[in-house]
């Protein structure tokens, strides 16, 4: 059969030209709250109330400084930070372990336990919030970092065991039988064969994990209430908190702020976190 | 057959070595908490029976399905009604969007891919606080000016009802479909391109294209997301409760989900017994829900 000339028809361009102008709006629409902070903290103070939108006026680096300089925010970051890499380590130690053993054993309720895991995973935390907060209460275990930190990491293991199962699966078990015949015991197989292959699969479960802890509000601002504890989170939440009006331009320095990193280590791994979304949820 | 060596019976136990200290991990804050939970829904635990609270049977569950007392029904309806429209939206919208840039010939596809994925890139609740302050405020958020251009009065729609209802929807909606549209545009990847090519010599347009080709082989990879999806939206908490019910910046709506108001029954209200109550209803449906929905959709990931 003969192949078709590749001479784009009249109708296909007027279609291409409609569905560039549909997305270019849809870009617009979606970046405009963003742009309009991004402005904002930009802006003198006076400007907010004004009628600018997209264009600052008057351009000053004066929110950032103020927000960096005049409020704590080296310390939220510094509690956030340690929340986040605390959490990170304690979370993945006991997920690593376990998914390995979802992955590569075979034993009597493995499919039950995978399966409460999931209702668990689906369960949401803000519901068991007040028991943990009245058990924490009596345990002295409020305003403490370790308190939050063994809490996050009991609702994330559940996440990284599902997360690094599937990668953990795609390493062919004849690798790890060929290591067994030549000798190799339980320890070695795992610390010598497998966790060097899953190497990326445990790194990128550690960033998602640092990601969900460095987005965390709701646990981080009821059980840190101590002003010296407060997250970016906490942080953030207080300056929306108070007299707003005032404080707009410093919020959204702020947001723009805590967002940056985020945003930075979402574009760096977007790739893997796509690839791990489907081998962790379909399998062929 | 032989009996087990000691070698065989030390395999067997090897995997739970490997599992024992998520298990515990997840035993001690995750279960039993929820356990706890169940227990403080037996008794009148609040503000003023801090310690010296007692059994009180199902008084509270009692409680929570009378009407006049409590919005538990209400709210659950909402939260039911809140889900359904997220996922019809989010996926039909997603889908749609995902073929726009999968279209032949759209050569920026990939820099609107990169700016359609940013509110997925940003810490939720940034957004949240972003969009209270600077869409939605009644003096300076973006809607406020857009209406006040238009000649309108000052408007803040996070005060009526079914007003911060659509606002959390859109709010839900742009922080949400970015994940949707990327799974839903993996998925594109896989379909049999060859098929489009009969499709068209059989007359097919558009939609019956799509609808009868792309969308079955798009469906099953995207199955056990959209299942998932639907518990987050079913557990949305922080849009409602960030926009509308902040203590100090109660907006007065009225919106409360299932789950913010097991939030604010017990850390407003300070009703802890009825908040308990509330929690473990949510956990007993989500495990019906579960159990209904997990076979089919599941049956791969846990295998």
């Amino acid at each position: 059969m003969k192949k078709y000339p590749h001479r784009r028809q009249p109708i296909d361009w007027i279609r291409l030209v409609l569905l560039n102008i549909f997305f270019l709006l849809l870009c617009f629409l979606i970046v405009v709250p963003i742009l309009y902070a991004v402005n904002i903290s930009f802006s003198g103070s006076a400007d907010s109330l004004s009628t600018a939108t997209f264009f600052p006026s008057r351009f000053t680096w004066e929110n950032y400084r103020k927000i960096l300089f005049d409020y704590p925010f080296f310390t939220w970051l510094g509690n956030t930070a340690l929340l986040a890499i605390g959490t990170t380590l304690f979370t993945l130690v006991p997920a690593v372990f376990g998914a390995y053993a979802f992955a590569s054993k075979r034993f009597h309720g493995r499919k039950f336990l995978l399966y409460v895991l999931l209702i668990l995973n689906a369960f949401p935390a803000v519901l068991t919030m007040y028991a943990l907060f009245r058990l924490f209460k009596d345990w002295h275990l409020l305003n403490s970092f370790w308190g939050l930190i063994v809490i996050y990491s009991g609702s994330l293991t559940i996440f990284s065991i599902w997360n690094m199962k599937g990668y953990f699966e795609s390493i062919p078990a004849p690798i790890e039988e060929a290591a067994k015949i030549d000798g190799a015991n339980e320890a070695q197989v795992l610390f010598k064969i497998v966790l060097p292959l899953a190497r990326p699969a445990i790194i990128v479960t550690s960033i998602l994990v640092l990601i969900s802890v460095w987005n965390e509000y709701i646990f981080a601002t009821t059980f840190l209430t101590g002003e010296g504890s407060y997250t970016l989170a906490a942080g953030l939440y207080t300056l929306q908190h108070n007299d707003y009006t005032r404080l707009w331009p410093l919020f959204a320095a702020g947001s723009i702020l805590i967002s940056l990193p985020i945003l930075i280590i979402f574009y760096a791994m977007q790739r893997y976190m796509v690839s791990g979304l489907t081998a962790g949820g379909v399998k062929e | 057959m032989k009996k087990n060596t000691p070698a065989q019976k030390f395999n067997k136990f090897v995997p739970w070595l490997y599992l024992l200290p998520g298990l515990v991990l997840v035993a001690l804050v995750v279960v039993f908490p929820i356990g706890y939970t169940g227990y403080i829904s037996f008794t009148n635990m609040s503000l003023y029976h801090w310690t010296d609270y007692g059994l009180v049977g199902f008084r509270n569950y009692v409680r929570a399905f009378s009407r006049a007392d409590s919005e538990f029904v209400k709210s659950f309806l909402i939260t039911l009604l809140w889900t359904v429209v997220n996922m019809i939206l989010q996926v039909s919208l997603s889908f749609l969007i995902a073929l726009g840039l999968n279209a032949p010939g759209l050569r920026l596809a990939k820099v609107y891919k990169t700016i359609l994925m940013i509110p997925w890139a940003l810490p939720g609740y940034v957004s949240i606080l972003l969009w209270r302050v600077g869409v939605f405020n009644g003096e300076f958020g973006l809607l406020a000016k857009l209406a006040m251009a238009f000649g309108l009065g000052k408007t803040n729609f996070l005060t009526t009802y079914w007003g911060a209802f659509f606002s959390c929807l859109i709010l839900n909606l742009w922080m949400a479909m970015p994940f949707m549209i990327t799974m839903i545009d993996g998925a594109l990847q896989s379909v049999d391109r060859s098929l489009y090519e009969s499709a068209k010599l059989d007359g097919a347009g558009f939609f019956r294209t799509h609808f009868s080709i792309t969308w079955p082989s798009v469906w099953p990879i995207i199955a056990p997301s959209v299942a998932m999806t639907t518990f987050v939206q079913f557990k949305q908490f922080d849009i409602v409760y960030l926009l509308t019910l902040q203590p100090g910046g109660n907006t007065g709506a009225g919106l409360q989900t299932v789950i913010t108001l097991a939030y604010t029954t017990a850390f407003t209200s300070c009703n802890y017994g009825l908040s308990s109550a509330v929690s473990t209803i949510i956990f007993l449906i989500i495990v019906i829900l579960f159990a209904l929905l997990s076979r089919r959709t599941f049956k791969e990931a846990v295998s």
